[in-house]
């Protein structure tokens, strides 16, 4: 919740899902959803502008047993990495 | 010294740029909520963006007198200063940019900034006015307008659920001045305070308590900012995600600042009527319901919108315009045919119950809602699935 998780390089996504210019909670409810059509093991990528997924994308996984790989700040955006449980 | 200043540098970042806990966020916002009544009267959103609202329609001929002056409108100068203190967090954490959703969402700002009016409207004000401090400051109202809320919230959740499986958001637009230094955000404090300065040479009416006002929501802006405290994610993750965090901190936040106002009542150094309004009854109710469910769709409640706002997020924009626009003109025309006061009674709970009884009341629902989102934190039984 507090430090910002740094993805690693070269992770290979199985799905990228742009929730870009949405604000809270679709970018976490479309992520639940998209999260649906990946196997487990592959990583879905979601790409957001809005500050709060920092802290609802963590917190979503840790709830729910995926892990949170990190973020990757881009321009003008923020790219999440989820790996499926 | 190179360990001293690692460790100057990591205060900073504690205080200003990381993100808060909600619980941290919950009490220090109980805490200016007592400051600001202590200081002259209770905080609230509504208010102040009616005010604006009220100069929009003056302007164009439709209302014919003029509306209080906005910087020196205590509910206005409120509301500038949580929009300067949010901003002036968002700007030192690098997290300020102007987001540009997709049409869909621009859509959905405007209607659910139309219902946000007519619900604050019935309710005689948003979350804050209505519900949070309307309950520390011990009114009957704010209790059923939080039955409503959650009602409501249940309601909107179910519609965005639905939305989700409808339709698909276009391409998101631009996101622009995403760069500002964080400099800037200090330039932003030294203004705020020179602005608080500027008023002590002026001899308007009520000039000497704007520093205040502005000053003590500010404080406000930049809890809500850092903690990202947000009312409808407090009410509405118990039934999606099952996370309680927000709730718990909300449920807290109420008990503390319900003490400190209650002390200033019971001493009778504040008036007992404060924010005591003729909405125990439908008006609460239903106000509540229709707001409720307003705010999950728009993604921020009265408080949450416009600590949004200073985020950049320029669908909050759409919904606090809207709504500041809706309230405006239903709360005249109810005003205006005297119906403002057939919403429902004005309860003030020490009347019936006490001031112990009441502060068991309110602990008690507090402390049920508490336990409740807590056990389901764990159950997910109140959990909507998609």
């Amino acid at each position: 919740m507090s430090d910002i998780k740094q993805a690693p390089d070269g992770l290979s996504v199985a799905r990228t899902l742009d929730a870009k210019g949405l604000s809270c909670p679709m970018p976490l409810l479309r992520t639940k959803k998209e999260i649906e059509k990946i196997n487990a093991g592959e990583i879905l990528e979601v790409l957001g502008t809005d500050p709060g997924s920092r802290n609802d994308i963590p917190g979503w996984c840790a709830r729910s047993g995926h892990e949170y790989l990190g973020e990757k700040e881009d321009s003008g955006f923020i790219r999440f990495f989820v790996k499926k449980k | 010294m190179s360990s001293m200043s690692s460790k100057v540098s990591e205060i900073y970042d504690s205080f200003f740029k990381r993100t808060w806990s909600p619980m941290t966020g919950g009490i220090l916002l109980a805490l200016l909520s007592i400051f600001m009544v202590a200081w002259a009267r209770p905080w609230g959103v509504v208010g102040g963006i009616r005010n604006w609202g009220d100069w929009v329609f003056y302007a164009v001929g439709l209302y014919e007198n003029a509306p209080k002056h906005p910087l020196y409108f205590s509910s206005s100068v409120i509301d500038i200063g949580i929009l300067a203190g949010a901003w002036i967090s968002a700007v030192i954490a690098r997290e300020f940019a102007f987001r540009f959703p997709p049409m869909l969402e621009i859509w959905k700002g405007v209607i659910a900034g139309i219902l946000m009016g007519i619900g604050s409207t019935l309710a005689f004000g948003c979350n804050v006015g209505g519900f949070y401090c309307a309950i520390q400051n011990l009114s009957a109202s704010g209790i059923t307008m939080m039955i409503g809320l959650i009602a409501g919230v249940y309601v909107g959740l179910r519609y965005i659920y639905w939305e989700m499986e409808h339709f698909t958001p276009g391409p998101a637009g631009p996101t622009i001045l995403n760069k500002l230094p964080p400099a800037l955000g200090w330039v932003g404090f030294a203004a705020l305070i020179g602005a608080a300065y500027a008023y002590t040479g002026s001899d308007v009416d009520g000039a000497e308590l704007m520093p205040g006002y502005l000053l003590i929501g500010a404080g406000i802006g930049y809890v809500f900012h850092r903690s990202r405290l947000c009312m409808v994610n407090g009410f509405r993750e118990p039934f999606m995600t099952g996370e309680a965090a927000m709730g718990k901190a909300v449920a807290v936040s109420v008990i503390l600042g319900m003490f400190g106002i209650a002390i200033l009542k019971f001493t009778e150094l504040r008036d007992t009527s404060m924010y005591v309004e003729s909405a125990f009854g439908w008006g609460s109710l239903v106000g509540g319901f229709i707001f409720g469910a307003a705010m999950v769709v728009a993604g921020g409640c009265g408080s949450g919108s416009l600590w949004r706002v200073a985020e950049g997020q320029i669908k909050l924009w759409v919904v606090i315009i809207i709504f500041g626009l809706t309230n405006s003109l239903m709360r005249n025309w109810f005003g205006a045919n005297g119906w403002m006061e057939k919403l429902g009674s004005a309860v003030y709970l020490p009347d019936y119950l006490g001031y112990g009884g009441t502060m068991f009341l309110i602990i008690a629902l507090m402390v049920v809602w508490y336990v409740v989102i807590d056990w389901n934190e764990d159950s997910n039984a109140l959990v909507v699935e998609m």
